[in-house]
């Protein structure tokens, strides 16, 4: 009885922050943070439901494989990332006009590789 | 690394008195080994292991907080339709030496949502981060060698 | 009881209403970059559904597509990231 309040309120949770993020996707206004803004509330909102979903199960098979999925998600979403983010930046894809500071552009002649 | 081994030896030993293999058991078996080299520290368990431990919980749960909390800050932004976030790319001097603790330092800040760290220069003496609110660069750039990459070189060195 | 009840009404609608959502940037997105951050968030849901699913159903076996997918989509991004660095220099 408590378990299966525990998984519901898990898996609503992460419902909502994938949810979140999918909005946020659409509504940031430059690549850069809609990325750092959604791609790690979608992944916290997939752990979430797949702890909810070890829970409702409960067998320790089928709990390691949830437990596997969510590591390897979070090691696996901020190496894609930052990959993304500094393909992006190479390809010259502007950061939104607010912006109140690019430190990477200012030391440019120490980083040759990312000139804009 | 030799007590890591001594403890795993325990908790088989542990599992095979009880006469039951199963996950569990093996993981009360590791704590009452833990225990065991607890109370026999200095003669034949290092006592780095068990400083090194309890710190390594501590930033788990460290981190597991500030995820939740950034989250729940990037979520209210999501949320209102007025536009107050302040981004820009700060440089932060690195005082993470090795490639593993660089990589885990990047690692971690890209898993805290509103930041996300962009490159590496080449000499490993700077990193780039990308950040949502950023009210002063100063403030920023002490917060996250003071936050962040502190309690990480805690936990490794 | 209440885990099914939240499934089918909550959580499975919302997740639906995240695939509309996130296809609506892929096909307006700017450039290739935000088309491949779109993919990289549809899978991530996709992971989600899968797990969603295999509640629905009582069936585990749906988690193991779940792996595969995050293994898959992992490298495709990567590989996609690569080939756009590439194309800049």
């Amino acid at each position: 009885m408590i378990a299966d309040i525990i998984s519901a309120a898990l898996i609503a949770i992460g419902a909502i922050l994938v949810l979140l993020s999918a909005i946020g996707l659409l509504k940031l206004p430059d690549i850069y943070m809609r990325m750092s803004a959604t791609t790690k509330s979608a992944t916290l909102g997939v752990g979430s439901i797949l702890l909810g979903t070890a829970i409702v199960f409960w067998d320790i098979g089928i709990m390691s494989r949830g437990l596997i999925i969510i590591s390897f998600l979070f090691l696996t979403a901020p190496v894609a990332a930052h990959m993304i983010g500094r393909a992006a930046y190479i390809n010259k894809v502007p950061l939104w006009e607010n912006s109140i500071v690019d430190e990477l552009n200012k030391n440019v002649e120490d980083n040759e590789h990312v000139k804009q | 690394m030799k007590t890591l081994l001594a403890n795993i030896v325990l908790g088989f030993t542990w599992m095979l008195l009880n006469s039951d293999l199963s996950y569990q058991n093996f993981l009360e078996g590791f704590f009452v080994g833990y225990l065991i080299l607890w109370v026999a520290k200095g003669t034949f368990s290092s006592n780095r292991y068990f400083t090194k431990i309890p710190k390594l919980i501590g930033f788990v749960f460290f981190f597991l907080y500030e995820l939740i909390l950034a989250n729940f800050k990037v979520a209210y932004d999501i949320i209102t339709p007025t536009n107050l976030m302040r981004p820009g790319v700060v440089a932060i001097p690195l005082d993470a030496k090795t490639d593993l603790e660089i990589t885990l330092l990047a690692n971690l800040i890209t898993l805290t949502p509103g930041t996300l760290s962009m490159d590496v220069s080449p000499d490993k003496k700077v990193i780039y981060v990308h950040s949502m609110y950023i009210e002063n660069v100063e403030e920023f750039r002490k917060e996250i060698k003071t936050g962040l990459e502190r309690k990480l070189l805690e936990v490794m060195r | 009881m209440i885990t099914d009840m939240v499934i089918t009404y909550f959580a499975m609608p919302v997740l639906a209403i995240s695939f509309a959502l996130i296809f609506i940037r892929i096909a307006r997105g700017p450039g290739l970059e935000d088309r491949v951050v779109g993919l990289d968030v549809l899978t991530s849901v996709g992971i989600a559904f899968f797990a969603v699913y295999s509640v629905f159903t009582k069936n585990s076996t749906f988690l193991d597509v779940g792996i595969i997918l995050g293994l898959v989509s992992f490298l495709g991004t990567v590989a996609f990231s690569y080939y756009l660095e590439r194309r800049g220099r």
